[in-house]
């Protein structure tokens, strides 16, 4: 299998190409889990690689993460068939009284980039309503987001009330966002913490392999 | 010196006879909580639209007060009166647009009217209304002519994308960058007619506000901003050049990659300079310090909110002696006094403006 020729469309933001690469694969006999785990996820690491560096810029990512998307849907049956598992399932949201979206947005197209299941509650989300969520699809990882240095109160105390449940024992907490620091992460008692989306889906890969509780940035 | 006297000279890189102090933005809370030190009556902290008309008229009146009391130099003004509930928690402004109100700062852009060429080809742009200038005419009656007027114009990027929406506008860079410049023509045109009325009314310093970075990096690419976005807000600068204003460039976030072509389009000033984003106000005035006026960067995100009186002095002085020699520098917030800043921190960052702020010559 070739895989730069499913790598590059992805990295270019070219879904029609990407989606296309994908077919002439599966149709030479590729397996799909093979397509997703040896060109697709490493496509979209290069992808936040390139990000990080300041090669790539929002526009970019988003380009990127849709290719990639167009290109799971042809996969998606497939993977199925195989029996293939995510990665772990993600809820994310944006804290309780703050109205941002894109940052969050990116970060659960890269996480969806890197094989994670990825439930996105959008905004304004209460503690409560992460929690319902996290039990009803099962979540590994919990993701919360905020953009207003207002809003910082609202990331602790959803932090609190998911670890003061019983699944606050067995889910990472990963926390990010224009004001939120490493530190602030640890004191209010989160898993781990990502400065921008790329970062958080290495984050995320990363918690995935480590038992609760042991995953510290 | 007058308070606009101050502002106007540093913004031609002159020294005034002392550092002009700026406040880009206040909220509700602050001005409620640095007000309490000024006045009695003010209602408890809350949005501007949950107020009764009283309760609003003695939040402005404190406004300004606190602007006289303190010393600040320069008032802020921007549009109101443009906007129309469309529910409990959404307002929707004149151009269509629906924003989702914020209980902890500005509301927050969510419904975008525009979404593709067809669409653009069936809208009608507003009218500037001269109506939506009430801050500033009231702020050129109160300070009658002591203190420069400011005003908040939302530049092409932000314009362009709270109308058409953040990832449409992303997207089009490639798919349609045709109906991207469409997008930022009339937001020019917009603009420049707004202008207009603006100079009519007395403004002196037109602030376009267009952020366009993050804390690391800009939100598009250096050759998309060059080519979709300064060259129209260059056209806002040539023209309040023209008509006798001073301009100031804001964006939150790094500018680096971005700054020689921000310094190409001929800005006065720069704003507001995030220290997180590799904004320090040494860095830039080694860079740029000859060529634009500096207006920052008292950190509004943690010092202010977290920090102690005399951590924000012991800031304002370290401010000063990194941007203020020669002139050319006003020391302002980092961005917004917004509703987490404590209200005795704002106080003592305009009272050392004060103290270490006056240059030896003056």
């Amino acid at each position: 299998m070739n895989l730069s020729s499913i790598k590059q469309p992805v990295i270019d933001g070219d879904s029609k190409a990407a989606a296309s690469a994908v077919t002439e694969a599966m149709a030479a006999g590729a397996q799909a889990e093979e397509i997703l785990s040896h060109a697709l996820i490493p496509a979209m690491e290069d992808v936040g690689d390139m990000f990080a560096c300041g090669e790539y810029f929002v526009p970019e990512l988003l380009m990127a993460a849709r290719a990639m998307s167009a290109a799971v849907d042809v996969l998606r049956p497939a993977l199925l068939s195989e029996g293939y598992k995510a990665a772990g399932t993600v809820v994310i949201g944006t804290v309780h009284g703050d109205m941002h979206d894109i940052g969050k947005r990116l970060v659960s197209m890269m996480l969806e980039g890197s094989g994670f299941n990825v439930i996105d509650l959008g905004t304004d989300v209460p503690a409560g309503a992460f929690l319902a969520a996290a039990l009803e699809f099962d979540a590994s990882i919990i993701a919360l987001s905020a953009l207003l240095t207002t809003t910082l109160p609202a990331m602790e105390s959803t932090v609190s009330v998911l670890r003061a449940a019983p699944l606050g024992r067995n889910v990472h907490i990963i926390v990010g966002g224009a004001p939120v620091t490493d530190e602030f992460a640890r004191r209010i008692g989160a898993d781990g913490y990502a400065p921008d989306a790329p970062g958080a889906a290495a984050l995320a890969r990363r918690l995935s392999t480590m038992p609760v509780g042991i995953g510290k940035n | 010196m007058t308070g606009k006297e101050r502002i106007l000279t540093a913004l031609s890189l002159g020294q005034p006879d002392r550092v002009p102090l700026y406040i880009h933005g206040i909220n509700e809370g602050p001005i409620i909580g640095i007000g309490r030190h000024l006045t009695d009556g003010l209602p408890e902290p809350k949005q501007f639209h949950e107020m009764d008309p009283g309760e609003k008229m003695k939040l402005l009146d404190t406004l300004f007060l606190l602007h006289e009391a303190y010393g600040v130099d320069g008032f802020t003004s921007f549009e109101i009166g443009h906007e129309v509930e469309v529910d409990a928690g959404h307002i929707k402004d004149d151009w269509g647009i629906v924003y989702a109100r914020s209980p902890h700062g500005l509301p927050v852009a969510k419904g975008h009217p525009v979404t593709s060429a067809a669409d653009l080809d069936a809208y009608r742009p507003p009218e500037p209304d001269r109506s939506h200038l009430l801050l500033l005419d009231m702020g050129r009656e109160r300070f009658g002519g002591e203190k420069a007027l400011f005003w908040l114009m939302r530049g092409t990027f932000v314009r362009s994308w709270r109308l058409i929406g953040m990832e449409n506008y992303m997207i089009n860079l490639r798919a349609d960058p045709v109906f991207l410049h469409r997008v930022a023509r009339m937001v020019e045109t917009y603009n420049l007619a707004q202008l207009d009325m603006l100079v009519a009314a007395g403004l002196d310093v037109l602030v376009v506000e267009d952020d366009i970075a993050g804390t690391a990096h800009p939100l598009i690419a250096p050759r998309h901003f060059r080519e979709f976005v300064e060259p129209y807000n260059r056209n806002l600068v040539r023209r309040a050049h023209e008509l006798g204003l001073k301009v100031v460039r804001h964006s939150d976030g790094n500018l680096w990659s971005l700054l020689d072509t921000m310094l190409e389009s001929g800005y006065d000033g720069l704003n507001p300079l995030e220290p997180q984003a590799d904004m320090g106000l040494k860095k830039v005035k080694s860079y740029c310090g000859d060529r634009i006026c500096l207006l920052g960067n008292i950190d509004c995100q943690g010092l202010l909110s977290d920090g102690t009186p005399q951590q924000v002095e012991d800031a304002v002085r370290t401010a000063i002696e990194d941007a203020g020699g020669g002139g050319g520098y006003i020391l302002c917030d980092s961005n917004s006094l917004h509703p987490g800043v404590n209200p005795e921190n704002c106080i003592a960052m305009f009272e050392a403006t004060k103290k270490y702020g006056v240059y030896p010559d003056a």
